[in-house]
C-alpha cells in the first residue's frame, strides 16, 4: 500500500527568487526504508519538514502531499502528530524534558493517553531501545548517541506509521551512528515502520535501503532501488558519499549488480583480480611514505605526558608521547571517550599534565573545537574574524582587508555577512577555520574536523589542510574518520589506554589493523596488499592493466 | 490593554492589599509573615492561570523556559562573585522583549526553580513576588527602557534596591512576627553592602547584556515568525 | 546520604506536600513553646538521621549563630514586657523580650529546618508532579528549564575553553574578566536561543499543540500513602482543634503566661509532637526493619 505520495511538489521561501524544491514526485510504499540524499543545501530538510505538517516552513507550496491516501490538509491534528514521527539532527536540542521517562511519556501525554497505558508503553519503549537502565535519570547526562536513541524512542512511543529522520547520525561518532542505524533497521524489519532518512553518510545505510531518492538543487535527480540509483548516478559528485564498494565498482566499469557491502565488494574485487591475473605488483606501498620521515623539524613535542582531572581520578594520559613535525598532518584515531580530546587540550595548554613535558618550541598553537559553533561569539562571520584579527594585533585599517583575504583563502567570502548559526555544517567549519587562522598559528589542533559535514565539504577541508601544511603549519587532528585519515594524513596513530601507539604512515598503519580500518582496506585485504584507500585499489588494478 | 489584563492588574493592585488588610485584622496583626506569603503566592496565581488557560504558542513557551534557565544558570556561572548575579537583569530583559506575562513568569519561576535546586524556604514566595513584579514593571516600561540605556541602568539599580528593601521587610517580620521599624533599619544598614552589590550587578549586567540579548531575541522572534 | 536512602521520601508527593504544609502552618501560627520545641526537635532529629555527619556539622554552623542572633537581638528591638532586667541607652531590656526572642529563634530555626527537610524530600520530580496536576503547561516550562540549566552550565564551560584555546580570554583584571565572561555569556545566549528553535519543533512534532493533554507522573498512590495521609489528617485535625479552642495560647507580653497543662492541652501537644516527629519515627522504623530483615537472611 502506498503510504506517502508527493505529486509535482514545488516550494519557495517567502524572500527567495528561486524554488527551493521544484516538481518533486515520488511514492513510498508501506514498510519501505528510504534514504534521501544530496549535498547540503539541496532542500532535503525543507522536503522532510513539508511532509511533517507541524514543522512546514512558511512559503508558497504547489503540488500535493498525500499520506495514507489522504491529502495532507485533510489529516486531523491528531493523525498528523501521531502517525508521522520526526527526529531532528541535533541530539541536544530536540529533547524537551528533564528526565528520561518524562521524555518518553511526553508525546503520549499530548495525545491524552491514560496513566496505565502510558506506564506500560514507556516501559516497553525503554526496554526495546535498551535505555531501561537510565529510565529515571536526567536527560542532560546522556551521551550524544544515547540522546538520539532517546529521541527516537520518544517518537516511536506514539507508534507512528511513517518515521522521518533528518541527518540523525551526523553529530554522532561512527560507533554510535552504526548503533543507531542498526536500531532503525530493526524497527523497519521487525515492526514494519516506514522510514525516510536524510543522510550523506551512506556506507552503512545503503545496503539496508529499499529506495534511494537523490535531490540536486531542489529537483529529484534519481529515485529507485539502490542498484538503480548506483547505475544512474555513478560518477556524479553525489556518488562520493556512496559505499566504497559501489564506488570501486563504478570506477572499474563494473556492470550488473553494484556491490554495496564489504562482502559484495570483496567478491567483485576477487573476480576482477582473477580476470586481470595480477601476478607481481599487488603491493600499494610506495616510496612517498618514507619521504615524510625525513623532514623533521619538530613543531610540537609531547614527552611521556601524564594527566588526570582530579587527584583521585584515573589517568587519562599515561605517558603519551608524540612528535609533530612542521608541515605535517597527523591524525590521531581511537575510540570514543578514550581521552583523544585530552591530548589536544594538553597540547593547547588547557590541561596541565602532572608529569612529562609538552614543548611547542615557541610556536603559536590554536585549537578548533569539535563543536565549531563554540568559536563564534559575534552576530556575523565577518565581525568574528575581524575581532580575532584585532586581538592578534592587526592594524585597524588593515583588518577589513585581511579578513577578506582570509575568507577568500577558505572560500567563504559569500558567507561573511551571515549569522554563524545560519550556516550549514561544512560552511560553519570553514568560517570557524577562517577565524582560527586569523591568529596565524604555527600549530593547528583539530578536534573531529569531519563531524557533521558532507563528502564535498570533507574534500574541501582536506584541501585546506594540505595547503596549510604546505605553508609549514603543523596540523594535529583527532578523528574517528578512518577514511579521511587514510586519504589525507601524513602519519596516523592510535590512541589507547592513555598512550599514543604506533605512529606510522597511513598505509602501514591501516593495513596493520584488522577492524579499525577503512572499508577499502577491508574489501581488498588478502586480495591486494597494503591498499587502504579507494585510490590505492584503483591504482593497483590500473597498473595491472 | 484587554479585559483580561485589566483583571490581572486589579488582582495585583487591589485584591492583594485588601487581603493584607483583612489578614492584619483577622490575625490580630501578629502573623503578617504567613499572610504575606499567602498574598505573594496569590498574586502569582492569576498569571499562572492565564498562562494555563490561553494558547500561548509553543515557541513563546520555549523562549520563556530558555530565559528562565539563564536566570538560574547565571547563579552557577557567576558563583565566583558573591551576590553578583544576573537574575534580575535577565528578568528585566525578558520583561522588555517577551511581554508582560513572560516577564512576570520569568521572574516568579526563577525564584521557584532556584528553590528547586538550592532549597525552598520561607523566602521563596517573596522572591517569586519581587522578581515577578520587576519583570512586570519592566515590560510595562519596555518602550521607554528599550530606547534609553541610562534609564534602563537606573531601573536596574532601583529594582535591585527595591528588591532588597522588600526582602528586608520580610526578614524583619520573620524575626519579630510583626514589622519592627528599628530592626528594619538595622537590617537595612547591615545589608547595605549586599544591596549595593545587587544594584551594581544589575546595572553592569543590564549595561552589558541588554542590547546584545535584545538583538538576539528579536532575531529569534523573526526566525520563529512571532 | 542519597535521596533514595530517605525512607520518608518514598511517599507520594501529594502526601508529602500535605504533611509539610500542615506542619509549617502550625509552626508559623503558634507561639507556644511546647509546640515550637517539638517542631524543632522533629526538624533536628530528621536532619540528623538523614544527613551525613559532615553535612550536619555544616548545618549546625548555620543554625546556631542564627539562633543566637534572633534570640539575642529581640530585646534590643522590642521593649515591651513588665520585668526590666537592665537598661541600655535608656531603653529597658526585659525578661519577656529575651524569652520571646528565644521562642522566636526556636520558631525560625524550626521552620528553616522543616523547609530544609521539605527540599530534600521533595526533589524536582515530585514538585513537577504536583505542579503538573495544577498547571501542565507551567510544569512543562519548569521541566524544560530543569533540563536546560545543566546543559547551559556545560556549554558555558565548553565555550569558555574554546575561547581560551584561541587566546581570547583575558583574566588579568576584574573588568577584563567580567568583559570576557560577558562575551561568552552572550555567545551562550545565542546558542541557547538558536537551539530553542529545534526544541519547539520537537515539541510541535510530538503534538504539543493538541487539545486534551493529560498529565502523567510515575508516582503511584499506595496503601502506605493512604495510611500516612490519614494519620497526618487526624493529627492535624486534633492539633487544629486544640489551637482553635485556645488550648495552646501563649503570650509573652506584658507578662509571660503559664503553659497550659490541662488534659486537652496535653492531647494537643501530643498530637502535634507526633506529627512533628513522624518523619523521624518513620525513618527509624524503616532502618530497624532493614536490620531485622538482614539478620533473618
Amino acid at each position: 500500500m502506498e503510504i506517502l505520495a508527493l505529486e509535482n511538489l514545488s516550494f519557495r521561501y517567502p524572500a527567495e527568487e528561486k524554488d527551493t524544491l521544484s516538481h518533486i514526485s515520488l511514492s513510498i510504499e508501506e514498510g519501505d526504508f528510504c534514504v534521501l540524499c544530496g549535498t547540503s543545501g539541496c532542500g532535503k530538510t525543507t522536503l522532510m519538514k513539508l511532509i511533517k505538517r507541524e514543522l512546514a516552513p512558511h512559503g508558497t507550496l504547489s503540488g500535493e502531499i498525500r499520506f495514507c491516501g489522504k491529502a495532507q490538509g485533510e489529516l486531523s491534528a491528531r493523525e498528523s502528530a501521531a502517525d508521522i514521527g520526526y527526529v531532528l539532527q541535533n541530539p541536544e536540542a530536540q529533547i524537551v524534558t528533564d528526565k528520561v521517562w518524562h521524555e518518553l511519556s511526553f508525546g503520549l501525554e499530548n495525545l491524552g493517553c491514560g496513566t496505565e497505558y502510558i506506564r506500560l508503553r514507556i516501559g516497553e519503549m525503554a526496554n526495546y531501545f535498551g535505555i531501561a537502565h537510565m529510565f529515571r535519570e536526567g536527560t542532560s547526562h546522556l551521551s550524544g548517541g544515547q540522546k538520539q536513541l532517546l529521541s527516537l524512542a520518544a517518537v516511536m512511543a506514539m507508534s507512528p506509521k511513517l518515521l522521518l529522520l533528518d541527518e540523525p547520525t551526523s553529530q554522532l561518532d561512527p560507533i554510535a551512528a552504526a548503533d543507531f542505524i542498526g536500531t532503525l533497521k530493526k524497527l523497519n524489519r521487525e515492526l514494519g515502520t516506514t522510514i525516510i532518512i536524510a543522510e550523506h553518510r551512506l556506507e552503512e545505510l545503503l545496503p539496508i535501503a529499499d529506495k534511494v531518492a537523490v535531490l540536486e538543487n531542489g529537483a529529484l535527480a534519481a529515485f529507485g532501488t539502490p542498484q538503480k540509483v548506483c547505475r544512474e548516478l555513478g560518477g556524479t559528485p553525489i556518488f562520493a558519499g556512496f559505499p566504497t564498494a559501489a564506488r570501486i565498482w563504478q570506477k572499474l566499469g563494473g556492470t550488473g549488480e553494484a556491490p554495496l557491502t564489504v562482502r559484495e565488494g570483496r567478491k567483485f574485487l576477487e573476480q576482477r583480480v582473477k580476470i586481470a591475473s595480477l601476478s607481481e605488483k599487488t603491493n600499494a606501498k610506495n616510496e612517498k611514505n618514507t619521504l615524510t620521515e625525513q623532514k623533521s623539524t619538530p613543531a610540537l613535542t609531547l614527552a611521556e605526558v601524564f594527566f588526570r582531572y582530579e587527584k583521585s581520578a584515573p589517568d587519562i594520559l599515561r605517558g603519551a608521547s608524540l612528535s609533530l613535525r612542521e608541515g605535517e598532518f597527523f591524525c590521531l584515531l581511537g575510540a570514543n571517550g578514550a581521552g583523544k580530546t585530552t591530548v589536544l587540550r594538553a597540547a593547547a595548554g588547557l590541561a596541565k599534565p602532572y608529569k612529562g613535558k609538552i614543548k611547542a618550541h615557541g610556536k603559536k598553537t590554536v585549537l578548533l573545537p569539535q563543536n565549531v559553533q563554540n568559536v563564534f561569539i559575534k552576530s556575523t562571520v565577518r565581525e568574528d574574524i575581524e575581532d580575532m584579527l584585532a586581538i592578534y594585533g592587526a592594524k585597524k585599517d588593515e583588518i577589513g582587508e585581511k579578513a577578506f583575504s582570509l575568507a577568500e583563502k577558505l572560500g567563504v567570502t559569500h558567507l561573511l555577512g551571515k549569522h554563524p548559526y545560519d550556516l550549514s555544517g561544512g560552511e560553519a567549519q570553514k568560517c570557524a577555520l577562517a577565524k582560527v587562522l586569523a591568529a596565524s598559528p604555527d600549530i593547528l589542533l583539530l578536534d573531529e574536523p569531519t563531524k557533521a559535514i558532507d563528502p564535498a565539504a570533507k574534500r574541501e577541508l582536506a584541501h585546506i589542510v594540505r595547503e596549510l601544511c604546505r605553508g609549514g603549519v603543523a596540523v594535529l587532528a583527532v578523528t574517528h574518520d578512518v577514511e579521511f585519515a587514510a586519504e589525507n594524513a601524513d602519519r596516523c596513530a592510535l590512541f589507547f589506554d592513555g598512550e599514543i601507539l604506533a605512529p606510522a604512515a597511513p598505509q602501514i598503519f591501516f593495513s596493520a589493523n584488522n577492524f579499525y580500518t577503512t572499508a577499502a582496506s577491508r574489501i581488498s585485504r588478502g586480495i591486494l596488499e597494503n591498499a587502504v584507500t579507494e585510490s590505492d585499489v584503483l591504482r593497483l588494478l590500473e597498473v595491472a592493466k | 490593554m484587554n479585559k483580561k489584563n485589566i483583571a490581572k492588574y486589579i488582582v495585583l493592585l487591589v485584591l492583594v492589599p485588601l487581603v493584607v488588610l483583612l489578614g492584619a485584622v483577622a490575625f490580630d496583626d501578629k502573623k503578617y509573615i504567613f499572610v504575606s506569603a499567602c498574598v505573594a503566592v496569590l498574586s502569582c496565581v492569576p498569571f499562572f492561570m492565564s498562562f494555563e488557560g490561553k494558547k500561548t504558542s509553543t515557541k513563546r513557551l520555549v523562549l520563556l523556559a530558555v530565559m528562565l534557565s539563564f536566570s538560574v544558570a547565571g547563579r552557577y556561572i557567576f558563583a565566583f562573585l558573591p551576590h553578583f548575579k544576573p537574575v534580575t537583569a535577565i528578568v528585566v530583559i525578558a520583561g522588555i522583549y517577551l511581554g508582560t506575562e513572560s516577564g512576570f513568569l520569568c521572574g516568579a519561576l526563577s525564584a521557584l526553580v532556584s528553590g528547586f535546586i538550592f532549597g525552598l524556604g520561607p523566602w521563596t514566595p517573596f522572591q517569586m513576588f519581587a522578581w515577578g513584579l520587576i519583570g512586570l514593571l519592566s515590560s510595562l516600561l519596555s518602550e521607554f527602557l528599550k530606547k534609553n540605556k541610562i534609564a534602563l541602568c537606573v531601573f536596574g539599580a532601583v529594582s535591585g534596591v527595591l528588591y532588597s528593601l522588600l526582602l528586608d521587610i520580610v526578614s524583619t517580620m520573620w524575626y519579630d512576627g510583626v514589622f519592627n521599624p528599628s530592626r528594619y533599619l538595622a537590617l537595612f544598614v547591615t545589608a547595605l553592602p549586599v544591596t549595593a552589590v545587587y544594584a551594581a550587578s544589575n546595572v553592569i549586567f543590564l549595561f552589558l547584556l541588554a542590547t546584545p540579548m535584545g538583538k538576539k531575541l528579536e532575531r529569534i522572534k523573526i526566525k520563529y515568525g512571532l | 546520604m542519597n535521596r533514595n536512602d530517605i525512607a520518608f521520601a518514598r511517599f507520594h508527593p501529594t502526601v508529602l506536600f500535605f504533611y509539610f504544609f500542615c506542619l509549617i502552618l502550625f509552626t508559623v501560627f503558634t507561639q507556644n513553646p511546647v509546640l515550637l520545641l517539638s517542631a524543632l526537635c522533629g526538624g533536628i532529629l530528621f536532619c540528623a538521621v538523614t544527613n551525613t555527619a559532615k553535612k550536619n556539622l555544616a548545618a549546625a554552623k548555620l543554625y546556631v549563630p542564627m539562633f543566637l542572633l534572633v534570640s539575642m537581638t529581640n530585646p534590643i528591638f522590642s521593649h515591651s514586657g513588665a520585668t526590666p532586667l537592665f537598661f541600655m541607652n535608656d531603653n529597658p531590656v526585659t525578661l519577656e523580650a529575651l524569652l520571646c526572642g528565644v521562642d522566636l529563634a526556636v520558631q525560625v530555626c524550626a521552620v528553616m529546618l522543616i523547609c530544609g527537610a521539605f527540599s530534600r524530600v521533595m526533589e524536582s520530580d515530585k514538585l513537577l508532579a504536583l505542579f503538573g496536576k495544577l498547571s501542565p503547561r507551567l510544569a512543562t516550562v519548569l521541566s524544560m528549564a530543569l533540563r536546560f540549566i545543566p546543559l547551559l552550565k556545560r556549554k558555558w564551560g565548553e565555550i569558555c575553553e574554546a575561547q581560551r584555546a584561541l587566546g581570547y580570554f583575558r583574566e588579568e583584571s576584574f573588568f577584563d574578566r567580567i568583559a570576557s565572561y560577558a562575551r561568552v555569556f552572550s555567545a551562550l545566549v545565542t546558542w541557547a536561543l538558536e537551539s530553542s528553535v529545534d526544541t519547539a519543533a520537537s515539541m510541535s512534532a510530538r503534538g504539543y499543540e493538541l487539545a486534551g493533554k493529560k498529565h502523567f507522573s510515575l508516582f503511584r498512590f499506595t496503601r502506605g500513602d493512604g495510611i500516612m495521609l490519614a494519620l497526618t489528617t487526624a493529627l492535624s485535625a486534633v492539633t487544629l482543634f486544640g489551637i482553635l479552642l485556645g488550648k495552646a495560647d501563649f503570650d509573652f507580653y506584658p507578662r509571660i503566661s503559664e503553659i497550659n497543662t490541662d488534659i486537652f492541652a496535653i492531647i494537643t501537644y501530643a498530637a502535634f509532637g507526633t506529627l512533628a516527629l513522624l518523619p523521624f519515627i518513620f525513618e527509624v522504623k524503616e532502618a530497624l526493619k532493614w536490620k531485622y530483615l538482614r539478620s533473618k537472611i
